[in-house]
């Protein structure tokens, strides 16, 4: 046969083959991992603010012109009681500052505690936006499907398939076992402690479920040839130009450059 | 063997049917933590669906301006083709989902601001899937599990484990581990976990998928003692003979509407066959029979052995 990938292939329907479209969505998996690990790692490893900085404002023009902005702030909205507690914790107990900003009683914010907490506060939110950008851009089929023409073993592709996925099937299953037990009367409206033990039922179902489903799963798989031997073929097989590889090699360049400004002391 | 004593059940002061109450929730609803929550009325309370519309939050329209009341006592099947909304529509009865718009009633009171925990004491619900809800490590553990949270204990308690694990055929299973057991076993479990609560409406999200001949007749005699005992039952299926058989209404659904509501004799007759095949329903074979016979309606066995007999 002589089509290119990613070209239409008789009897495949449209919707397997479609590459993904759009501003930074229709970069290769693989570019935009790098783009998240550079992101990822300059965030933790550059000193102070501009780390955060700089990922920030990167991330914040991706995910304007990818409209992802509403996603990424649910995303940072799901993450707020963390922030909150983050917050609550330095303000009030970094160790050794003598900065306070008022006391009440035994209760005495200081200045380092606030500064400390917003720099965690504000690296863990862009630290999960930027992962978060890289999941909302990517179909699992294509970072897939890319992770097996790199030549990463069928297993390989399942297992990270199979972790990938598990998060939106755990959370959608979570939510239906919490809805049986709620309609048998369960309380998850009282106290905490009732609410806590309202969450036994749940195990059960939720690590039975899971298990049950990869069995299946790993089955069905079997029955459609899984392991039989020989290449398999890709009906979907998404785009990598030469601006993937050029930010790819761009995103290297610069995570070692950090890295290596960072361990000669000579940042931070 | 289902029946609720005509004392009322289950000792705490029982709401009777001239309360304005639903069922005695009211207390929950005016802010009082109820301890328990109070017994279920012995007469099931009427059931209405006034314009209901309803979203999920990723905008997919499961329910268009249903309007749909149902009596106490009732039995009414809901059918229509997947995705058409059925089992979006029966979990508004426990407020599992809350309505985009219009209003769900239970004996003319808006249900809008009654706890799940609450209704949980009028509307039993089996959901579709049995894995879902089972967790219990014995069969009688998971049966106690919703009468307990009604406030049921004892001996009581222990009798309505007894009677529901009777009624569906499992009484020797008490102490089996519920995942040892297939899942036509398990989904008849799942049904005998939400008739141990004893619930005056009991609804059953496709009760017959997975049964054999004899699943499918225990499922029936669920259903008959239900309304029996002045319950009301509630089927959503698939199953066109189970429904023709077992359901006094049958309900249709298409694309989150009702596009047909009658007994089974009117729902399947010949005049709506094009109706039933745009919500991709085939009527039942007897129907059909009957119909070419030119019968008349025919929607069972029963009632075509009886009008041929008569013909002949
Ligand atoms: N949790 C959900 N989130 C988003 N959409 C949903 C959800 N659950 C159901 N839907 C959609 O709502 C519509 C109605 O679904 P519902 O489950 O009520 O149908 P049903 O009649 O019970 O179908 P089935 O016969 O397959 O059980 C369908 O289009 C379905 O895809
Ligand atoms: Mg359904």
């Amino acid at each position: 046969m002589d089509s290119r990938p990613g070209d239409p292939i008789d009897g495949v329907p449209d919707y397997v083959t479609r590459r993904s479209t759009g501003f930074y969505r229709a970069l290769n998996p693989a570019t935009k991992l790098a783009v998240a690990a550079l992101e990822v790692v300059a965030v933790f490893i550059v000193p102070g603010w501009p780390g955060p900085g700089a990922v920030f404002v990167a991330l914040a023009v991706t995910a304007l012109a990818s409209r992802t902005t509403r996603a990424l702030i649910l995303i940072g909205l799901a993450a707020s009681p963390l922030v909150i507690s983050i917050m609550v914790v330095n303000l009030f107990l970094v160790p050794g500052a003598a900065d306070p900003i008022f006391r009440l009683g035994p209760l005495a914010p200081t200045v380092t505690g606030l500064g400390v907490g917003l720099l965690t506060s504000a690296r863990l939110l862009v630290f999960s936006s930027a992962v978060a950008l890289a999941y909302v851009t990517t179909p699992v089929d294509d970072l897939l499907a890319d992770m097996s023409r790199r030549g990463l073993g069928r297993r390989g592709v399942f297992v990270v398939g199979a972790a990938v996925q598990m998060v939106p099937r755990t959370l959608e299953r979570a939510g239906e076992i919490m809805d049986a037990q709620r309609a048998r009367g369960m309380d998850t409206e009282g106290h905490i402690w009732r609410r806590a033990r309202g969450l036994v039922p749940l195990a059960g179902p939720m690590v039975f479920g899971a298990l049950t489903e990869v069995e299946e799963r790993t089955m069905a798989l079997e029955a459609r040839a899984f392991t039989a031997p020989g290449r398999q073929t890709l009906l979907r097989v998404p785009a990598d130009t030469g601006l993937d590889r050029l930010l790819r090699w761009l995103a290297a360049l610069a995570l070692v450059a950090i890295v290596a400004l960072r361990v000669s002391g000579r940042i931070g | 063997m289902m029946g609720r004593g005509a004392g009322g059940g289950r000792g705490a002061s029982s709401g009777s049917g001239a309360d304005a109450s639903i069922g005695g929730v009211a207390p929950a609803v005016d802010g009082g933590e109820a301890v328990a929550p109070a017994v279920a009325p012995a007469v099931a309370p009427a059931v209405e669906f006034v314009g209901v519309s309803f979203a999920y939050p990723d905008g997919t329209q499961a329910l268009d301006g249903v309007n749909l009341r149902i009596e106490p006592g009732e039995r009414v099947a809901i059918v229509g083709q997947n995705g058409s909304g059925k089992s979006t529509l029966v979990r508004h009865l426990n407020g599992l989902l809350r309505p985009t718009a219009g209003r769900v009633l239970l004996d003319g009171r808006d249900i809008r601001d009654v706890h799940v925990a609450k209704l949980a004491a009028l509307v039993g619900l089996a959901f579709q899937n049995p894995d879902r809800q089972l967790f219990g490590g014995r069969v009688a553990a998971e049966l106690e599990f919703g009468p307990r949270n009604l406030g049921v204990r004892g001996s009581e308690l222990a009798e309505c484990v007894k009677s529901a694990l009777a009624a569906v055929g499992l009484q020797d299973e008490a102490e089996t581990n519920p995942y040892d057991m297939g899942y036509s076993r398990r989904k008849l479990l799942a049904i005998a976990s939400v008739l141990a609560m004893r619930t005056p409406i009991l609804i059953l999200d496709e009760p017959t998928t997975g049964q054999d001949a004899r699943g499918v007749a225990r499922v029936r005699g669920v259903v008959r003692a239900t309304v029996a005992a002045g319950r009301t039952a509630i089927a959503v299926s698939h199953d066109m003979r189970f429904v023709a058989e077992c359901f006094g209404r049958v309900v249709v659904m298409r694309g989150g509407r009702v596009v047909l509501d009658g007994t089974p004799g009117e729902v399947f007759a010949e005049r709506h066959w094009s109706e039933l095949q745009a919500a991709h329903l085939e009527p039942p074979l007897p129907a059909v029979v009957g119909a070419r016979l030119g019968l008349g309606s025919t929607p069972t066995d029963a009632a075509l052995v009886e009008r041929l007999k008569s013909n002949a």
